[in-house]
């Protein structure tokens, strides 16, 4: 070995070690903020309580056998994942053509772009509570259809208000990723594709929706996580109707005190968000 | 600096000398923590009992926390088992026995706190650590302007003329667990311990009616703001917030009885100053506290020394004709199989609305 390779050597490895030496502290604020925390609620999901709710000391698979034998949870596990994906894809399907049209947009972009994430500076509970007076029996919409002698449907306390709320709180999440995915979108490409002969539909098919599916997995992955961890909303608009495994981890953990049923079921949920990640991972490979 | 004079330097030299020990005297002065219910709760019951207790007693400092449920309560002190900040709890009985079982409270007995002679039979609950403060019980809320005359039965939640305009709190929710109790008794299920069948089969003919099961933020507003015009709660809070908006709420016990609710005060095992803490619960249970608590908020005390007005009597739960009606409820055999309830409820009562 040349003494020009060593001393290359030995940059890269002084290199490494101010990087490795960087890395510690947000390394460390991880373990402290994130891995243990986990950990200990694995460790807790293998822990049992009594009837009244007080915890039973040592470990065991109790709780997690009781949990899995139980039909009524695997229920709730398919209602969560069936009612996320319905949650992304209908906030795909609205936040599409906006981001497209915000994307393009030559005058006032800047602006457009702020007022489609302004509702993120408002909170999710105060957003919650605005779709309650509109939706109520009492609010703005039932009572616009009573007034053309409608009967109108019930829009919250249900699945439907959990959906329309959810969708609008996830809305700007969808549409920033989709605009970030825009970025790929190349003006050329459609101009050269309309010079040989393709309509917009085939433009729109073949190159724009194409170039897109970055952003809208993003989005897509984005949404469901977070539509499968929210609470506040489901708890809010869903009239105790709506069972979904965030709250029913909030009514284990906060009403009947069951923490190693809650565990089990935040275990649970990081499984969920660790399949939906392998999916976006394998969809990535194949879109790239 | 006209005004100093020799002497008034050296004043303030000694008390600069003097500064330590004074910091360390008032360092004496004990804290303890108190948490129970916030809202209404937490309001009248500063104003009632922790001021006029840190009057009577100037070298102890009361914090209060206030919190929303008696489960978080208890979610809070099983975070700090190993150091608790908090040294008294008052909570739902039914988590006061689940806190006992996990050691997070301490038993107290009448020779730590001899005013617990001086409390009615039903306050002291084997195996619960510490003494009932109040007793509740379940009432019919409905809005005055919907309803000719008062509703006097829980039937009146299975008419159809209020379909769709009726709010409950589903079990695991304690109030929803009661009404279970109760429509067993009205559907004549008989001993609830040995099952509930008949009452959950009540429930379900109940169901198509409700508008919500998790009425946010609480029954006592959805009735108060027009948003259903029948809910079942506490009576206390419901009698205040009657009090208040006369014309948009009101309760009733209804003829056939109702179930009774405890709120217990709890020494917290580990607590820092525990001498200070018994002082404060030794107050809290006194006469003289639960009848001016009472006065504002209708609970029913366990002091047999307080005495309240006639008008606050009337308000509460404590009126010999309620008394009678009350449905006679083991709360920690009722916990017991609550998960039970919850289940039935789902499967057999929420899937029908």
């Amino acid at each position: 070995m040349t003494v020009s390779a060593l001393e290359a050597n030995d940059a890269k490895r002084g290199g490494r070690s101010l990087l490795s030496a960087l890395l510690l502290p947000i390394v460390l604020v991880n373990i402290l903020v994130f891995v243990a925390p986990v950990a200990n609620l694995a460790a807790m999901s293998f822990r049992s309580a009594a009837a009244t709710g007080a915890m039973i000391e040592g470990f065991n698979l109790s709780t997690w056998s009781s949990l899995i034998s139980d039909a009524y949870y695997w229920s709730m596990l398919w209602r969560t994942v069936w009612i996320g994906a319905l949650i992304t894809l209908v906030a795909l399907v609205l936040s599409y053509p906006l981001a497209l049209f915000v994307s393009r947009a030559t005058r006032a972009k800047a602006l457009l772009i702020v007022l489609c994430i302004s509702p993120l500076l408002i909170s999710a509970v105060v957003r919650t509570y605005g779709w309650m007076v509109i939706l109520g029996d009492q609010g703005f919409l039932p009572a616009m259809l009573r007034s053309f002698n409608l009967t109108p449907p019930r829009l919250i306390n249900n699945q439907l208000g959990v959906i329309i709320g959810m969708t609008e709180i996830l809305m700007p999440y969808m549409i920033l990723s989709l605009l970030s995915g825009f970025g790929k979108l190349d003006a050329t490409l459609e101009q050269a594709a309309e010079t040989l002969g393709a309509g917009p539909f085939t433009v729109f098919r073949r190159i724009v929706l194409p170039l897109s599916m970055p952003g809208i997995l993003l989005g897509c992955l984005l949404c469901f996580v977070l539509a499968v961890s929210s609470f506040i909303t489901p708890k809010m608009l869903g009239g105790g109707r709506v069972a979904l495994l965030a709250t029913e981890i909030y009514d284990q953990a906060i009403v009947t005190l069951n923490w190693p049923v809650a565990a089990c079921l935040s275990v649970l949920i990081l499984i969920v968000f660790g399949t939906a990640l392998l999916f976006y991972g394998q969809l990535s490979k194949i879109v790239e | 600096m006209p005004n100093l004079t020799r002497r008034k330097v050296l004043a303030l030299g000694a008390l600069g000398v003097a500064a330590p020990w004074l910091s360390k005297a008032s360092a004496q002065e004990r804290k303890i923590t108190v948490a129970a219910y916030s809202d209404i709760f937490e309001d009248i019951y500063k104003r009632t009992v922790i001021e006029p207790f840190m009057k009577a007693n100037p070298g102890i400092r009361v914090d209060y926390m206030g919190m929303p449920t008696s489960a978080q309560n208890l979610g809070m002190l099983r975070a700090q088992k190993a150091a608790p900040q908090i040294d008294v709890c008052i909570m739902d009985v039914v988590v006061a026995k689940a806190g006992g079982d996990e050691n997070i409270y301490k038993p107290v007995t009448a020779e730590q706190l001899p005013v617990m002679k001086e409390l009615v039979p039903a306050a002291l609950i084997q195996g619960v650590p510490g003494p009932a403060v109040t007793f509740d019980a379940l009432v019919l809320m409905y809005a005055p302007g919907k309803f000719p005359s008062p509703p006097t039965s829980w039937k009146e939640l299975w008419d159809k003329k209020h379909a769709g305009r009726i709010a409950i709190d589903a079990p695991p929710n304690l109030v929803g667990v009661g009404l279970t109790l109760i429509a067993n008794k009205l559907a004549g299920g008989g001993d609830y311990r040995q099952s509930i069948d008949k009452g959950i089969q009540l429930l379900a003919e109940m169901a198509p009616l409700v508008q919500t099961w998790d009425p946010k933020p609480n029954p006592y507003a959805a009735v108060a703001n027009g948003v259903v015009d029948l809910g079942v709660g506490y009576n206390a809070r419901a009698q205040t917030i009657s009090k208040q908006n006369p014309d948009r709420m009101a309760a009733v016990m209804p003829e056939e009885g109702s179930i009774s609710q405890i709120n217990t005060i709890n020494l917290v095992n580990g607590s820092k100053q525990p001498e200070a803490a018994l002082q404060f619960m030794s107050y809290a249970l006194s006469g003289e506290a639960q009848s001016r608590f009472t006065e504002e908020l209708s609970y029913v005390p366990t002091n047999k020394n307080a005495s309240i007005s006639e008008d606050a009597r009337k308000r509460t739960a404590t009126t010999p004709e309620r008394m009678a009606r009350m449905i006679d409820v083991d709360w920690i055999e009722v916990a017991k199989f609550r998960d039970k309830i919850t289940e039935q409820w789902r499967r057999n009562v929420i899937s029908r609305s």
